[in-house]
């Protein structure tokens, strides 16, 4: 680990993290699990002047189920939603009971990020922050809605998932901004999954897809949300398949039929561990299985 | 080989598994690497070329120098004055190369400048402070960008890109072409891998002003030919240059190639009249730091209609990047085990090295057999196919029978022990041949699909170095050798030191069960040291830690010298006791009379007599109780391309994979693996097994995940371990391992060569399975690695992976 030099700063507080945010600005990056960030250091591709650690800020990891109330101060919010903050852990969402009883695609989605040591020092906060087009967790925020809370000099503001992700390591947040808490819905009636194609089972998807099914009536689909990673420049919702699922009967059929959909209108992205059209081939052939799987 | 019986005086410890207590260094984390070496050090940071093929047309470290905390800047052309060219082993073409570019680079990564600073981060802020202006060259990536007419030439003085052209025959090839019924042909392209030791290269230089001598630490694998290269390098003499080796982490070969740099700090230091250090960086490790070559190869096998093969042809073409020292190597080693296990009575071997603008090659474990013993054991399948047999009756009908040894193949090599016929019966036995087999139409029938494939290897060890020299008259070295000091220290413990150095293979223990049962005492008692001081070590032009050679010189030397400290002992201990010396026998750390045991003397005492109480001693008699001994392998012939033994001890193996397809991703998962291995005597059977293991999964990596991927301007895609994949333990099978032992008549204790053996075998059982279990789509595997993405191709489209 060879970085350039940079001043370092250990807030404690959120409050303090913001104003030095403030003080600081673009020439400033934030540190959280450093999961992604360190390698980047290392190799002298970021080179940030200042580098705010929200290490200590411990009010910032936490999981919970907030009471009716607190969720009734937000209009748009569904009916049950869990709170998560930003500093927590994969390893504690993974452990996590409340997800586990409540929300099952996120600890899912968090057991399969990385190794041990990265899933115990990456951040669910960090992971979004960063938006590496390949991360697992964009994929399952999308598929389950998530809002997502920035907090700033002016106060917060709420993000949905879909609209967070706008490039590669690129967010819907401002450079005065800091991710603190994701908000995801209880799963009730809906069915969760999440599968990734990687070369190695701790490597970045190739291909992620995180499905969040409603079945109605005669098993027809009633309710469809689609998160994509790995494909493209950035994660995505697969809207083409969620729109050819809605209403039809989840036969084999349907599903392939769908699952062709999901890089309709993406630039499918090339790497030495996947061209673009086996890359295009295996989100078909991962969107199919995960739809098959969450049926 | 010893009769063993009457080399142990105890049967204790040779031959089990004792546990490595000598390694909890390593466990606990309290090993000392360079690294960790506390000293006043300058640090060191290369600027490398970003260029694969470049003119240098100016070069400006004016900024870099000022900046503060900066001790020196070097360029390669400062470095070229002062040393001498790199002197090539192998290639046949002139070629002029120094250790850092000169006028050109030749690969991305090629050192141009040294920076030495107070500290790495001050160094590497400089190396963004020199300005150099490139004249880029057309890049000459693969095999054939560098063999096209129009090619530019990568060294111009050789007047071609193909620095090594030999044609070798051995055998009435003629005549097995006569009288073939059929004939095989394949071509098959491996790819660029290495071996990533946990440790990467690490180097200390210190000039003592004074003597105008050098001290260096370095993780060196090979001291012995590292010492004569630096010190010629330099124009100094032997006296100049004091190398130590402390810990290492990891060799596997790629450790050879560490001399360059020493030159390198060398001169820094000398320049900045500082210690200087430099610790290789992963990115560097990867960009620079060595790898196999990739390789093109023909191979042809001329075949009876029942399946026995008569002659075997390859044309091999080696893509050995820049870097001259080794280039050409690997063909040379290839061609003396290419009939593999097998009875092949004729062979041709056309060997081209070619210079490319890739990285540079080096040794790496196996070196060579890896794709030789591919696409032998592909083509074995492949005519099995043909002559419609069993792979597994395809093999027995060729395989050099036990019976037979010591086989000479063509070209002289000396297979002196082995039973491959066994390996093979054991390894079916015990992967379930049979049974899987209908399994796997079971399994085809629900869609999935599965294969089972095998590989027979042979696994040689203990190189009879000068092999390369075969047709540029006498080379600088010859044969194989190593150099041992055994001592009983005052306390009566034992105390080994060795010529050679460790890479992590536990020689420590292995060598302490053989003392201690040639002294009847506890392992315990005998301590070694694996570092290595080139001031105390008893030391040959041999010495270094490569080939497989442990057990067979490197033991040898200790087995000779503990042999004369006993004698010694033996001596004293007669003189003492007033008893026959061929009376006396050891008991736990005693000598005794054998017919009244009472009368006795321990170690310790004789150890007195022998550095203290020297009036005591026998008439005569030297003080002391330290003996020196050089052993060399018995059985390594000179250097002639007609008869020659390149290396000295052969072990085998069979592997069995079972795999699993899926058609859909066209991921590869490991179901089951066997591996039969035959290494002669065992010292350390879980050692042994650690290596076969160890080894294979470097295979495996091979095969399924390690590559390095260059794009055409020749820029390496792979340089973190995000994108050059390692095998993990995860998605690993459970190995199941056993043994035949045939014990190996020209080593001392029976050993054979353990540690390359997996490296080597594991490549073609892979694509065996694979090629089984994708056999309804008619796909054949002819290149590797096996990525998912070629497996989907080939079921689709291609039908080729």
């Amino acid at each position: 680990m060879i970085p350039k030099r940079f001043e370092y700063f250990c807030p404690t507080s959120l409050q303090e993290a913001i104003s030095l945010l403030g003080t600081y600005g673009e020439e400033a990056k934030l540190l959280a699990g450093g999961q992604s960030l360190l390698s980047l250091l290392k190799l002298r591709v970021a080179d940030p002047k200042y580098l705010i650690d929200l290490g200590r800020i411990a009010e910032l990891a936490y999981i919970r189920e907030p009471g009716a109330c607190d969720a009734a101060a937000r209009t748009d919010g569904p009916e049950g939603e869990i709170a998560i903050g930003a500093l927590t852990t994969y390893a504690a969402i993974k452990g996590s009971r409340l997800l586990q009883g409540r929300c099952p695609l996120l600890p899912q989605t968090a057991a399969v990020v990385g190794d041990v040591q990265v899933r115990n020092r990456g951040t669910l906060g960090g992971s979004l922050a960063h938006a590496d087009p390949a991360g697992d967790m964009p994929a399952a925020v999308l598929a389950l809605r998530a809002e997502l809370k920035a907090v700033g000099p002016s106060g917060e503001r709420w993000i949905r998932a879909e609209e967070f992700f706008l490039g590669t390591f690129a967010t819907a947040l401002r450079p005065d901004e800091i991710l603190t808490e994701i908000r995801v819905p209880v799963l009730k009636a809906e069915k969760a999954v999440y599968l990734k194609a990687a070369r190695r089972p701790s490597d970045f998807a190739l291909v992620g897809v995180a499905v969040c099914l409603k079945l109605g009536r005669d098993q027809a689909c009633e309710e469809v949300a689609i998160g994509v990673t790995g494909v493209t420049e950035k994660p995505y919702r697969a809207t083409g398949v969620e729109g050819r699922l809605r209403g039809r009967r989840l036969e084999p059929k349907a599903i392939e039929d769908a699952a062709s959909a999901i890089t309709l209108g993406v630039e499918v992205s090339e790497s030495i561990h996947a061209s673009q059209g086996y890359r295009s081939h295996l989100a078909r052939v991962y969107a199919s299985r995960a739809l098959q799987a969450a049926r | 080989m010893l009769n063993l019986d009457e080399l142990f005086v105890t049967r204790k410890w040779v031959g089990k598994p004792v546990r490595r207590d000598q390694d909890i260094r390593f466990i606990r984390g309290e090993a000392t690497y360079v690294d960790d070496l506390e000293m006043e050090c300058g640090h060191v940071a290369f600027l490398r070329s970003i260029y694969a093929h470049a003119r240098i047309k100016r070069i400006d470290t004016s900024k870099a120098a000022a900046l503060s905390g900066v001790l020196a800047v070097v360029t390669g052309e400062d470095v070229a004055r002062e040393t001498r060219p790199i002197v090539p082993r192998a290639i046949t073409r002139p070629a002029t190369q120094y250790v850092m570019a000169v006028e050109k680079v030749r690969y991305v990564g090629e050192p141009l400048v040294a920076v030495v600073a107070e500290d790495r981060y001050l160094a590497e802020d400089a190396l963004e402070l020199i300005d150099v202006e490139y004249e880029p060259l057309r890049p000459l990536v693969e095999i054939e960008d560098a063999l096209r007419e129009d090619a530019p030439l990568i060294f111009e003085e050789a007047g071609s890109n193909e620095l090594l052209h030999e044609k070798l025959e051995h055998g009435n090839i003629e005549a097995a072409y006569r009288e073939a019924d059929l004939f095989v042909k394949e071509r098959f392209r491996l790819h660029r891998y290495s071996s990533t030791p946990l440790e990467n290269w690490a180097i200390i230089a210190k000039h003592e002003k004074g003597d105008d001598a050098f001290v260096v630490w370095a993780n060196d694998q090979q001291p012995g030919r590292s010492t004569t290269n630096v010190c010629n390098m330099l124009g100094i003499p032997n006296s100049g240059l004091r190398l130590i080796v402390p810990d290492s982490g990891g060799g596997f070969g790629i450790k050879l190639a560490i001399w360059p740099y020493i030159v390198i700090l060398c001169l820094l230091a000398r320049r900045t009249d500082r210690a200087v250090k430099w610790v290789q960086t992963r990115r560097e490790h990867l960009l620079a730091g060595t790898h196999a070559p990739d390789a093109r190869v023909e191979i042809e096998l001329a075949l009876r209609r029942d399946g026995r093969i008569l002659g075997l042809s390859i044309k091999d073409i080696q893509n050995d990047g820049s870097f001259i020292h080794t280039a050409g190597i690997y063909g040379l080693i290839k061609f003396a085990t290419m009939v593999g296990c097998y009875d092949i009575g004729a062979t041709r071997a056309e060997l081209v090295s070619v210079v490319t603008n890739k990285g540079p090659t080096v040794q790496n474990r196996g070196v060579g057999k890896p794709t030789m013993i591919f696409v032998l054991e592909r083509m074995v399948d492949i005519a099995a196919r043909r002559v419609g047999l069993d792979p597994a009756e395809m093999r027995f009908r060729n395989f050099v029978q036990p019976g037979q040894m010591p086989y000479s193949t063509p070209s002289g090599e000396i297979y002196e022990s082995g039973n491959y016929p066994e390996c093979l019966r054991k390894a079916l036995s015990l992967s379930g041949y049979e049974e899987f087999r209908k399994r796997k139409e079971e399994m085809r029938e629900q869609g999935r699909y599965l294969g089972i494939g095998m590989s027979a290897s042979i696994e040689p060890g203990t190189s009879n170095l000068g092999y390369y020299y075969t047709h540029r008259g006498l080379p600088e070295y010859m044969g194989n050798a190593e150099g041992a000091i055994v001592g009983v220290d005052y306390d009566g413990n034992v105390n080994v030191l060795l010529g050679s150095v460790d890479e992590g293979q536990g020689h420590a223990t292995t060598t302490a069960q053989v003392v201690a049962d040639m002294l009847g005492i506890d392992p315990g008692r005998v301590s070694m040291s694996t570092h290595l001081d080139s001031l105390i070590s008893p030391f040959l032009g041999h010495s270094g830690c490569y080939s497989n050679k442990f057990n067979d010189v490197d033991l040898g030397a200790v087995i000779m010298a503990t042999k004369k400290v006993r004698d010694k002992m033996l001596r004293i201990a007669s003189h003492a006791l007033g008893v026959e010396a061929g009376e006396l026998t050891f008991r736990n750390g005693e000598i005794c009379w054998a017919k009244d045991e009472r009368r006795s003397i321990a170690f310790k005492e004789i150890a007195t007599v022998a550095y203290k109480k020297i009036l005591l001693l026998p008439e005569g008699m030297e003080p002391g109780l330290k003996e020196i001994a050089y052993y060399k392998n018995p059985a390594a012939k000179p250097p002639s391309k007609a008869n020659f033994n390149v290396q000295l001890t052969h072990s085998n193996s069979v592997h069995m994979a079972t795999v699993e397809v899926d058609v859909d991703t066209g991921a590869v998962t490991i179901v089951k693996y066997v591996i039969v291995h035959d290494c002669g005597t065992q010292i350390n059977p879980g050692i042994v097994e650690g290596m076969a293991i160890g080894s294979t999964v470097h295979g495996i990596g091979a095969v399924l995940y390690e590559e390095f991927v260059y794009d055409e301007n020749g820029q390496l895609l792979s340089t973190s371990f995000m994108d050059y994949l390692k095998p993990l333990a995860v998605g690993l099978p459970r190995f199941e391992v056993a043994h035949v032992e045939s014990p190996c008549p020209t080593t001392l204790l029976g050993t054979k060569a353990v540690g390359e053996g997996g490296a080597i075998g594991s490549l073609a059982a892979l694509a065996n399975a694979v090629e089984d279990a994708l056999a309804p789509f008619g796909v054949k595997v002819t290149s590797l690695p096996i990525t998912p993405e070629k497996v989907v191709r080939a079921v689709r489209e291609t039908g080729e992976i």
